[in-house]
């Protein structure tokens, strides 16, 4: 570095973009896989071509780039350049680029008029000459020198089309990389396709006309000199001889000279994708910041699942239902170590499939089930037969098992099973067993629901109780299980109050017991009873559930004593548990204080404890709750503090699920209540169900994530399991060294379905073994890596601090990036650039909304306690897709696809970067992070359009919040419906319930929409940008 | 004399015994031989019986004035109440495979403690013995 800070002065008077070598310019922009190939060639052949004029120069920058694993194509030793080995070791670049810089000013001079892009270095060039000292040579194309003029040129060069003027060239969102600073713009800039091919021209001599050009970009290359320190990586120190090759310029101009050598091989392309990097980092004396917003990579194409996997294990189970967060197993402890990202799975046995993918159920028969006899596996399309298909042996611990009788079956002459086709276990990666009697402990159970509803005054009065009998009554048609189904109701204030359903009677009995502290049942049966059997005593409660409590003025709530009740009445048989609470439980076991309304505690070691159940009483329910089969569902409405966290835990440990709906109002929030709990009865459920992953020899997992309960080191007991619920797992490596070249994972989900059929859902999925660092991180999986990190934080919350929980997120991400930095820094001296895999691109992003997400962010006034925890216990249990979603919500500005006409509004939205400057103050925009929809009404947007869609006009109208947005007679409203509704459509596990705000609007505006904002910088967090330089320099230091 | 002594390795008899109870319990989960809702209840039937033997056994030493032995249960003595005033003392169902190493590790500390405590009040029991004989 410092000879060439010395240099630049003298050199470069008046460069005023280079970034000074001191500083990490590292400008280079995401050196995106096309691109990056660009920079290598490039640069390097630039410089040259001036210099050796017609000398064969090769393009030697480019093998160094891709020096790990350098394609034999890229180097293009010029049959003529002589390796000159001395000079070429990295860091000696900068010496030889002084010393070439000589002969840059004469060629540079003149080619600057010629080319195009004068703009570059022109100023410089008289500098340069002075500061050559070596006039010597000129005479002699080395390779040294030309690495310099590359360096210099690649930079100098590309920021003239992008960069130079701007450091943040506008660039479309899409664009994966981000121009740093103006140096090394120009890779990002480029289009792959002719990056590669300029570095391909291995003859310079070939192209004179190109070389002359080159010239003028000579000059800047003086600039770039500092460059060149840093740089130095570009200059391969293992690829002694050739010199630059002359063609590749970074400049587009260049790129479409014709003579660009022969279009790479496919070595190239891997090459090419095997990192990213974003300039960042600001030199001192350069531009004030290096990145530009604009080009960091988002996730605006909605998600696409990594399909490639299922390219390579074709017989792999849908990545729907499960993904590694890296698909490649290390081969050792101390790779795994070097891996500092979660390494395990995310499994989502039930999600749901699109018509015609349907998982294929299978019943073996007399056969039996077949498994290993030794591990338990399941037969899958990974065992392989032998023996003319009378022995098979399995995949997970290669045990010779024989083949039952039933299920023989002839070999082909390839050794597979001539039945192969016909047997969907042995050719599809997701079956459905049919479990025989073996897998029952006891007769299938029928589906049961039971309702346990406060009716206390202020479930009445903000009127759940109507809407959620009126719901439930509306579903009993629906209910899976006909004619099984079973069904009871529980209300309770200070008293519990039982409701015999018996079916020979006409009207429901309420039978009230007001002794809590020894729960009796007031009757052995008929307190759940079988739904078409009752039908009508049911109908008839609910339909005077209503009024029977419309003046009921009891405040309190015995929440602990009718779970207990609940208990005693389901424990036979098992099922789901609705629990519909309005306020803080207030009498008998489990009552609850307030807490959290405490300032003080946040920042202090007792901080988490506000985020753990207070009262142990709800985890030991929700312990016998697991034991019984019973799953719990908790509803909470109250706009007060009810205690989340301790009534949430009853979900967690129960496989079930926290539905939050603070500040109910009928009026407003019954169509999402409605919506959620009409799902949440009506959807496939399976009952009584275990889960166990079993995985080949060498891998263990060791910790699960979600929501269930343990039954042993690795079952997980799940009462009730359904489409919704996701569950992540880390792995563990067991031995020091993997002796396999392929992991196989096994889910096997054991349930009884709603028809009363025992079944065994089996996902298999195999993994290679690596031992190679960077294909672990060529195959990770954004998803399944922020999923399982999302799950690990929140953890981490009720353990630790919130602030904790951050850090342990960002320490991970930094961790990760310098590992993955320390592969190829060394290699390709990309010293002032933020590089990272392609796969992990938007890893940076998702973390920091992760930091931002509600159970995260901030302290005390941050969010409500409750809403923090609701959040906490929502994300343990999202599947990655809908987790995505939710930290990178949809931003979509509308009014034009309103105004226009039908067949514009039709045509897709174009989701919008996650920023305050996204918003433009005469639109319409709606805001999707899957739970919510946010309509945003800019401050200058036609008053036509706003009436139209709000149907009253908004200046008389000052309260937004109470506005349930209805469709109107008019054209811009069932526009904005039919819009919304197919967002909607997009994600139906949820009602997203439509909240109106005006710009302006504080602080509703603020709330609803700007801190979720995540890209803007708001108070105690960092902008986007902010926060990939601070990522940069913490992966920076070492 | 030899009575204190003779109480305390008694003492220390038990409460051996039902720290590797606890211990024996935890494997048991680990391996599968039971289920954790016996596991943990078995576990902390035994947990305040151990805490109240423990709390006795510091009495015995601070009464009878031998110091250095009562020095060495006060940090058990010490962890036991900060435990249980936390009401961390009971082991966790729905969480007691998380919890699972660091329960182990705590019961085995205590184990290595209460190891010592035996041998060196085996001692003076001895060497009392001989004192008094002679």
């Amino acid at each position: 570095m410092q000879p060439m800070g010395n240099d630049k002065p003298a050199n470069v008077p008046g460069r005023p973009v280079l970034p000074s070598p001191a500083a990490p310019q590292l400008s280079t922009p995401f050196i995106s896989p096309g691109p990056v190939v660009g920079l290598g060639a490039s640069g390097v052949p630039q410089t040259t071509a001036p210099f050796l004029s017609s000398r064969p120069i090769t393009g030697t920058q480019m093998s160094d780039y891709r020096s790990p694993s350098p394609p034999p194509p890229i180097r293009y030793n010029g049959p003529s350049s002589p390796p000159p080995p001395t000079s070429y070791p990295g860091q000696d670049a900068t010496i030889y680029q002084q010393t070439h810089a000589t002969r840059f000013p004469l060629p540079a001079q003149p080619g600057t008029p010629l080319r195009g892009p004068p703009s570059v270095g022109l100023p410089v060039t008289p500098p340069i000459g002075s500061l050559r000292p070596q006039p010597q040579i000129p005479s002699v194309p080395m390779g040294p020198a030309p690495q310099i003029g590359t360096h210099l040129s690649s930079r100098s060069y590309m920021p003239p089309p992008l960069s130079e003027s701007s450091f943040s060239a506008p660039r479309p969102p899409p664009q994966p990389s981000l121009h740093g600073y103006s140096n090394v713009l120009p890779r990002g800039n480029m289009p792959p396709s002719p990056a590669e091919t300029q570095f391909l021209a291995p003859r310079p001599v070939s192209q004179p006309p190109s070389q002359q050009a080159f010239p003028s970009f000579h000059v800047p290359p003086v600039h770039a000199s500092p460059y060149h320190v840093h740089q130095g990586g570009v200059v391969p120190p293992p690829p002694p001889p050739p010199l630059g090759g002359p063609l590749g310029y970074n400049s587009r101009e260049q790129m479409q000279y014709p003579n660009t050598g022969p279009p790479m091989g496919g070595s190239l392309q891997g090459l090419i994708e095997e990192f990213q990097s974003l300039s960042v980092g600001s030199a001192p004396g350069s531009l004030d910041h290096g990145v530009d917003a604009k080009s960091l990579p988002r996730p605006l194409n909605g998600d696409e699942e990594a399909i490639k996997i299922q390219e390579t294990y074709p017989l792999n189970c849908h990545q729907r239902f499960f993904r590694l967060t890296t698909h490649a197993i290390p081969t050792s402890q101390s790779l795994l170590a070097r891996w500092h990202l979660p390494l395990g799975a995310v499994v989502h046995p039930l999600a749901e499939v699109p018509d015609g993918e349907e998982v294929p159920i299978v019943n073996f028969g007399p056969a039996g089930v077949i498994r290993c006899r030794r591990c338990r596996t399941y037969v899958n399309p990974y065992v392989t037969f032998t023996d003319a298909g009378r022995k098979w042996r399995c995949n997970l611990c290669s045990l010779l098992n024989d083949v039952p009788g039933e299920y023989y079956c002839a070999l082909d002459a390839s050794g597979r099973r001539c039945d192969f086709d016909q047997r969907p276990e042995l050719s599809k990666g997701s079956v459905e067993f049919v479990a025989p009697t073996e897998y029952m402990v006891r007769p299938p159970m029928p589906p049961v629901y039971f309702f346990l509803i406060d009716v206390s005054i202020s479930a009445v009065q903000c009127g759940l109780l109507e809407i959620v009998a009126k719901t439930i009554k509306s579903c009993l048609d629906e209910l899976p299980g006909f004619p099984r189904t079973q069904i009871g109701f529980l209300t309770f204030d200070s008293a519990l109050h039982f409701h015999n359903l018996k079916s020979s009677l006409t009207q429901p009995q309420m039978l009230v017991v007001a002794d809590l502290d020894d729960i009796f049942l007031p009757l052995p049966d008929d307190l759940l009873v079988n739904l078409s059997d009752s039908r009508h005593v049911v109908d008839a409660l609910l339909d005077s559930l209503p009024s029977m409590f419309q003046d009921n003025v009891n405040v309190e709530s015995a929440l602990g004593p009718a779970l207990k009740a609940a208990f005693m009445i389901m424990s036979r048989l098992g099922g789901k548990l609705l629990v519909f609470q309005s306020t803080l439980p207030s009498l008998g076991v489990g009552r609850l204080r307030l807490r959290g309304d405490d300032l003080r505690i946040y920042g202090t070691d007792k901080e988490h404890t506000l985020r753990m159940p207070e009262d142990p009483f709800y985890k030991q329910m929700a312990a016998e709750f697991t034991k019984n089969q019973i799953a719990v569902d908790v509803y909470a409405f109250s706009e007060k503090y009810t205690d989340i966290a301790s009534l949430g835990s009853l979900a967690k440990y129960t496989g079930g699920q926290v539905y939050h709906h603070p500040s109910f109002q009928a009026t407003t929030h019954q169509e999402k209540l409605r919506y959620e709990l009409a799902r949440d009865l009506t959807r496939e459920t399976a009952w009584e169900a275990v889960m166990r992953i079993r995985c080949g020899k060498g891998v263990r997992f060791t910790t699960y994530h979600g929501h269930f309960m343990l039954r042993s080191t690795d079952l997980l007991a799940l009462p009730a399991v359904d489409c919704d619920k996701a569950f992540a797992m880390q792995l563990s490596l067991e031995d020091t060294l993997m002796t396999t070249q392929t992991v196989y994972f096994q889910v096997a989900l054991l349930y009884t379905s709603s028809s009363g059929e025992r079944r065994i859902r089996v996902h298999t999925a195999a993994a290679p073994v690596v031992a190679d660092l960077g294909e672990m991180y060529r195959q990770a999986d954004t998803g399944a890596i922020i999923s399982l990190l999302s799950r690990l934080a929140i953890e981490k919350t009720q353990s630790h601090k919130l602030d904790d929980a951050r850090q342990l997120m960002q320490l991970k991400l930094v961790k990760s990036l310098k590992e993955y930095r320390n592969l190829y820094v060394m290699q390709h001296r990309l010293g002032g650039r933020l590089i990272f895999p392609e796969s992990l691109k938007f890893l940076p992003l998702y973390v920091l909304s992760l930091c931002k997400s509600v159970a995260l962010r901030g302290g005390y006034a941050d969010a409500s306690l409750d809403e923090r925890c609701a959040a906490g216990y929502n994300m343990m249990i999202l599947p990655i897709r809908r987790m995505l979603r939710l930290l990178y919500p949809g931003l979509y500005k509308i009014d034009e696809n309103l105004i226009k006409g039908p067949e514009d509004f039709e045509k897709s939205l174009k989701q919008l970067a996650l920023s305050a400057q996204s918003l433009d103050p005469r639109a319409l925009y709606i805001y999707d992070d899957g739970f919510s929809f946010i309509i945003w009404l800019g401050r200058m947007l036609s008053p036509d359009l706003v009436n139209g869609i709000l149907g009253f006009d908004l200046s008389g109208f000052p309260d937004l919040s109470k506005l349930a947005l209805l469709e109107h007679d008019n054209e811009y409203s069932r526009k904005l419906m039919r819009i919304i509704k197919r967002l909607r459509e997009k994600d139906p596990s949820c009602f997203q319930l439509c909240r109106v705000v005006r710009q302006g609007e504080q602080p509703r505006e603020g709330s609803l929409l700007l801190s979720n904002l995540i890209e803007d910088q708001t108070a105690g967090t960092s902008s986007y940008v902010d926060w990939i330089l601070q990522i940069y320099r913490q992966s920076q230091s070492s | 004399m030899v009575f204190v002594w003779l109480t305390a390795f008694f003492l220390l008899i038990a409460l051996i015994v039902l720290v590797i109870y606890q211990l024996m319990c935890l494997a048991d989960l680990e391996f599968d031989y039971i289920n954790p809702y016996d596991s943990s209840l078995r576990i902390n039937k035994v947990v305040i019986p151990e805490f109240v033997l423990q709390g006795v056994l510091c009495l015995l030493f601070l009464l009878s004035g031998h110091w250095l032995m009562f020095l060495f249960c006060v940090p058990n003595l010490y962890y036991n109440v900060r435990l249980y005033r936390q009401r961390q003392h009971l082991v966790d169902v729905t969480e007691i495979f998380n919890q699972l190493n660091g329960e182990k590790k705590r019961r085995l500390l205590k184990l290595i403690n209460l190891v010592v405590l035996l041998f060196l009040s085996l001692f003076w029991m001895i060497w009392s013995v001989l004192e008094d004989d002679e």
